[in-house]
């Protein structure tokens, strides 16, 4: 196992940006994914599902953190530890803001229409749904836990016949 | 922090264009300019995402405002472009279909 990669930051939207390069970049070691532009080491820029995938999730979790653990006034960290492998990237969040109940977020209409549109609550359906695992156990400390698992790659046609 | 976004009126339409990253940093600033659009009643948006790279849920509720305020009113929203990131937000929350992406 690699030795992970920590951030911390002050737990306010003002270090989200920080928070979500790094993420980026970290779900790039494991897709093996480019760039939009090779200079800009920390592009948030992602275009592969993989980095899709983790960039969607990690940014939904750093909101829900900042704005409502610590009701969008910081007085907390959020303790990023990610760590990649070449099979999947885990990222754990720490914070010590107000906990909260993840079974009461109620989920999206099962039928959208254009009346049904969601306005809100929509975050951790977004986590969860891109994420192959997610869980959250409610502390003081608030511990999130990501997960997200590369595909597994199909054998050769010469394998599969052996 | 920089806009990522424009607008453009002409006779015929609005047309809004996003760029960048639309999240919770940069939408209540969107938010506000869609609040001026939908008091404004045009009969049709364009909203063009061609250099949208990154949007989160409080961008998607942005342009749900605004799609919502446009057609409550009886006007028409095109919402073009959405590749990637975006794209695959909307095509999650099965908003794809309703805004005809």
């Amino acid at each position: 196992m690699p030795a992970p990669i920590r951030l911390i930051v002050p737990g306010t939207l003002r270090y989200r940006s920080i928070a979500v390069r790094v993420v980026a970049e970290a779900a790039r070691l494991v897709s093996c994914s480019s760039q939009r532009d090779p200079k800009d080491l920390l592009d948030t820029d992602v275009r592969h599902p993989f980095d899709t995938a983790v960039v969607s999730a990690f940014m939904e979790i750093f909101n829900n953190v900042a704005i409502h653990a610590y009701n969008r006034k910081g007085g907390g960290l959020i303790e990023i530890e990610i760590t990649p492998t070449d099979a999947e990237l885990v990222i754990q969040v720490k914070d010590t803001g107000h906990p909260f109940d993840i079974d009461e977020v109620a989920p999206l209409p099962s039928d959208l229409d254009e009346a049904s549109l969601p306005e809100g609550g929509m975050g951790i359906h977004i986590a969860k749904t891109m994420l192959d695992e997610m869980t959250y156990k409610p502390g003081p400390p608030n511990l999130w836990r990501l997960c997200k698992r590369l595909p597994a790659t199909p054998l050769s046609s010469g394998a599969a016949r052996s | 922090m920089a806009t990522p976004f424009d607008v453009q009126n002409n006779t015929h339409e609005t047309k809004l264009t996003v760029r960048g990253s639309l999240d919770i940093n940069t939408a209540p600033a969107l938010a506000e300019e869609i609040d001026k659009i939908i008091a404004a009643r045009p009969g049709k948006v364009a909203v063009d995402l061609a250099a949208l790279d990154l949007i989160d849920s409080s961008g998607v509720a942005a342009l749900v405002k605004l799609y919502k305020g446009i057609r409550s009113a009886g006007g028409a929203v095109a919402i073009q472009g959405a590749r990637d990131q975006p794209l695959a937000i909307f095509k999650l929350l099965r908003m794809d279909k309703v805004f005809n992406l």
